[in-house]
């Protein structure tokens, strides 16, 4: 199956069957009918609206029935979507608000501020989306198409402000036609719609199901937060594929019923996001030995994934660490050096990411867009940050980010490879090292941040000098820390990762 | 000095890096964002470790094990 068009596509399973569920929200289920008829409404709305042509619009709201009929109303009334989860820091809104300009606030959820862009109320929407007075009659040229943008999703910045990532109609397409053919889904299919919409990896599971005429399910936050209420929910969903972090299913995997026994239309997960380890896999394989499980790649830049690998007991088997599979078809990935020099198969670079799904760059941000991306032979290319390496099979292996690597003395250091033979160390729990520099920007030391594990050490002196030996046992004497600092626990971003740049400023005060 | 009060109480301290869990143990974990699911999944896990004691992760139910002194309550309950 292929996709020209991702709004005709959907609107062709109405067509074709509008009794079909498209959307489950608790007790509550819509069909592609009730799907289209909300979806044309709120176009008709829109475009009944004095809006600058093409002007991104806000959806504010959760994992609702009514936010997917709004994304697809914006886009055909030919704007751009910018989701915001209910669960976005209040001051993230009034950035994105500041860097996008949106023409319109939709709000679907109650707004925790007051902002100065025209919004539209939960109330008038949810008259307009269910009124069957109210029209469906749109102009279905202005629809988004082609290189315009069909959603902007904002992740968070270096400097702290966020930068909008612009994907466009053909860069969605790229993705939605390699996601149909790759990872052998079928029609009809009932999907896990867990990630929030503000998060790209959400998309993995809404426009592929909506093509296939499928079933979104959705697992909203208020109830993955509670245990006992997520594993009395998740039997009764039904759903055969899961799309989520590795961590989710982590999470899953403590509940011994989590298996294929208790959930036998479950065969396919899709991960995306973070390391998939081998653990998490060897566990899935166990539990779930009908199921396909796939591990992806890929930053936002280049819509959502654009690596992917079938994990059988074969790859676990072959390799230390997973791969994160091959680029797909209409994509080009290879790993460059400091100098920007492709380097051989099997050498760790950078990886650029080169094809049809990658973002014309940052919404209102000429900067950062002109750091990251270049065109490659006429195809748009993004500098991932992330290093990684590919074998002589066109494997790719993912082995950190190029942003914390150091050179010390002339030696080249992984601070992250650092940190996960710290970690390896019998009385550390958790490890984060950061360089310290000297006036001329010198990193001078390496400087680890330890949890330590409960111990029977007299003193922090004597622990210390413990760690630093069975570390270097492991790793080349350049790469043991000068220091470490305990802690109680190290500070988490808000995506729950170790916030190492809030170490480094700790280490080197201005 | 009551043993598994201590142990419980270490345990979170150490997970929310926060001393407040010792000086104001009725407060609310989940609303103060102190825990999340994945801190929750660790405390579990220590729980098991530390003390123990096995708490099945289906019949987590958060208005339960809300409170440093509702988990001290309910793992001296498990014991």
């Amino acid at each position: 199956m292929k996709v020209t068009n991702i709004i005709e596509a959907v609107d062709h399973n109405a067509l074709t069957d509008p009794t079909k569920i498209s959307y489950v929200d608790g007790e509550q289920t819509y069909t592609y009918g009730q799907l289209k008829a909300a979806s044309d409404r709120v176009a008709a709305f829109l475009q009944q609206q004095t809006l600058p042509a093409k002007a991104p619009v806000v959806v504010y709201g959760g994992q609702t029935f009514a936010v997917i009929a709004t994304f697809l109303g914006a886009v055909k009334a030919g704007h751009a979507y910018i989701p915001v989860d209910t669960h976005s820091p209040k001051e993230r809104l009034i950035q994105i608000n500041e860097v996008a300009k949106p023409g319109a606030i939709i709000e679907l959820a109650p707004l925790p501020i007051d902002l100065e862009t025209p919004i539209f109320s939960q109330k008038t929407m949810t008259q307009v989306m269910t009124d069957s007075a109210s029209s469906t009659t749109y102009d279905a040229t202005q629809s988004v198409q082609g290189d315009d943008n069909f959603y902007i999703i904002f992740t968070s910045g270096t400097t702290g402000v966020p930068k909008g990532v612009q994907i466009s109609h053909q860069n969605l397409l790229s993705y939605v036609n390699w996601n149909l053919s790759d990872f052998d889904l079928y029609k009809g299919i009932r999907t896990l719609s867990q990630a929030p919409y503000s998060f790209d990896l959400s998309v993995m599971d809404l426009y592929p199901t909506l093509a296939l005429a499928g079933t979104l399910v959705a697992l909203p936050k208020e109830i993955t937060d509670n245990f006992k209420d997520l594993f009395a929910t998740l039997p009764k969903l039904k759903v055969n594929e899961w799309v989520s972090t590795p961590s989710f299913v982590e999470i899953c995997l403590l509940e011994p019923t989590f298996d294929q026994v208790h959930y036998p239309d479950l065969d396919h997960f899709l991960f995306c996001g973070e390391e998939l380890t081998q653990k998490t896999a060897h566990e899935l394989l166990q539990r779930f030995p009908q199921a396909e499980i796939y591990n992806t790649y890929g930053p936002t830049e280049a819509t959502v994934a654009v690596t992917g690998v079938k994990i059988t007991p074969e790859i676990t088997a072959k390799y230390d660490r997973l791969p994160i599979g091959k680029a797909k078809s209409d994509t080009l990935i290879y790993a460059i050096d400091e100098q920007g020099q492709k380097v051989p198969t099997d050498t760790n670079g950078e990886l650029i990411i080169s094809g049809p799904s990658v973002s014309k760059g940052y919404l209102n941000n000429p900067e950062k867009t002109a750091k990251a991306f270049f065109k490659l032979d006429g195809q748009q290319a993004y500098r991932s940050g992330d290093l990684g390496f590919i074998d002589t099979d066109g494997m790719i292996f993912y082995r950190g980010r190029t942003d914390f690597q150091i050179k010390m003395h002339g030696y080249r250091i992984e601070l992250e490879d650092v940190d996960q033979n710290l970690m390896q160390v019998q009385y550390v729990k958790q490890a984060s090292t950061v360089p310290r520099y000297n006036n001329l920007h010198k990193v001078t030391q390496i400087v680890a941040y330890v949890v330590p594990k409960p111990n029977q050490f007299e003193s922090e002196a004597d622990l210390i000098k413990a760690i630093k030996a069975e570390l270097s046992q492991n790793v080349m004497e350049y790469m043991v820390p000068q220091r470490i600092i305990f802690k109680d626990s190290l500070p988490l971003t808000a995506n729950g990762k170790v916030d190492r740049k809030t170490l480094i400023a700790e280490v080197n005060p201005s | 000095m009551d043993n598994v009060r201590e142990t419980v109480l270490n345990i979170l301290t150490d997970l929310t890096g926060s001393d407040e869990v010792k000086t104001n143990p009725d407060m609310d974990l989940f609303e103060s964002g102190l825990l999340d699911s994945m801190g929750t999944v660790q405390l579990l896990l220590e729980l098991q470790s530390q003390l123990g004691v096995d708490a099945p992760v289906s019949e987590f139910d958060r208005t339960e094990w809300a409170t440093p002194n509702k988990i001290v309550a309910k793992v001296e309950s498990m014991q």
